[in-house]
């Protein structure tokens, strides 16, 4: 095995080990394509390994390319709210956008959750939730003290048993709106997601 | 007239604003370079760079490729190739396809439009370097 080989299977035995969260035969696809990549410009006597290898940069940033771009395109077809809240993080980390982004996925599915948890919290704890109001205060929320016994107090509860029924409808068309609205931001702006974070020292005329 | 002069912060943000652009219309030379046919991987590279001058680390192209993939709009498949290794070669799918002409559409729309706005830009620079 020449020093050639060494160094092209050290960088794919790399690669592949980074390659996380795809099938076997995606991984060994993608290892196969980089090495026949690498073993054709080889051919070319003008061109040494190392630099073919510094043209597709660290394996660990390669394969975070790979991912990226499965995740974000998994994503932007899923209603999992844990891809599509990984894929904004992911995309959060690259600047302003992506940040807004995430927050507003995050408070989407907060306020989808909260309002799914008062739902079930209901008929559990039926004289400390509720959609309160009084002086100062109209929420929907999870009281300690139970107001709804104590006619005197200035707070009541509004909605008595209505509250599950309006929850469990805000609380679906949060979530699925929110999903709706971060599916359509990632297919529309997928390209602005970088497929890698760091950025390594490349000419530039270079594009990535 | 005075000349423009540019100083390094204002070519830096040029040369950043270009990356950008050229990165926006990544996708699109990708499907464009398939338009004739299938093409492996570093065959992609080559016309991009002769035809368009897109140069792009072989670390860029294919995760982009891969994605393409997945979302339908090419196809991959291993050929034997003549000198002893198989390559992977990509062609545009039906979608691919309509995918590449709306957007050659849009941009030559688009680049026509803005070509108008700063056709007068580039005159007065070219009268510049005539005086």
């Amino acid at each position: 095995m020449t020093t050639n080989d060494t160094q092209m299977n050290n960088y794919l035995a790399r690669l592949r080990a980074a390659l996380t969260g795809m099938t076997l035969a995606e991984r060994e696809d993608i290892v196969e394509e980089i090495r026949t990549h690498i073993r054709e410009r080889c051919g070319d006597p003008q061109t040494s390994v190392e630099a073919i290898l510094a043209g597709f940069g660290p394996a660990d940033e390669l394969a975070q390319q790979y991912r990226t771009g499965l995740l974000v395109q998994k994503a932007s077809h899923s209603i999992s709210p844990v891809l599509l809240l990984r894929a904004t993080l992911r995309w959060a980390t690259t600047g302003v956008e992506g940040f807004l982004v995430f927050v507003i996925a995050l408070f989407g599915y907060g306020m989808g959750g909260s309002f799914l948890l008062l739902a079930l919290l209901k008929p559990l704890f039926p004289r400390n939730t509720g959609l309160w109001a009084g002086p100062g205060e109209f929420s929907f929320s999870f009281r300690m003290d139970a107001t709804m016994t104590n006619p005197s107090s200035p707070v009541h509860e509004l909605l008595g048993w209505w509250l599950i029924p309006v929850c469990l409808v805000i609380g679906s068309l949060s979530l699925a709106g929110t999903t709706k609205l971060i599916q359509y931001l990632l297919r529309r702006f997928r390209w602005k997601v970088p497929l890698v974070a760091t950025t390594q020292a490349r000419p530039t005329m270079m594009v990535m | 007239m005075a000349q423009l002069q540019f100083n390094t912060p204002d070519l830096e943000v040029t040369d950043k604003w270009e990356a950008q652009m050229r990165k926006g219309c990544l996708e699109m030379a990708v499907l464009a370079s398939l338009w004739h046919g299938r093409l492996y991987g570093l065959e992609i590279l080559r016309v991009l760079e002769r035809d368009s001058r897109l140069v792009l680390s072989e670390g860029t192209i294919y995760p982009i490729l891969n994605r393409l993939r997945v979302e339908g709009l090419v196809q991959a498949q291993w050929v034997e190739a003549e000198a002893g290794h198989p390559r992977k070669y990509y062609e545009l799918t039906q979608n691919g396809r309509e995918r590449a002409t709306r957007m050659a559409e849009t941009w030559t729309e688009f680049s026509a439009a803005l070509g108008r706005l700063i056709g007068p830009v580039l005159k007065d620079k070219e009268l510049e370097r005539a005086l």
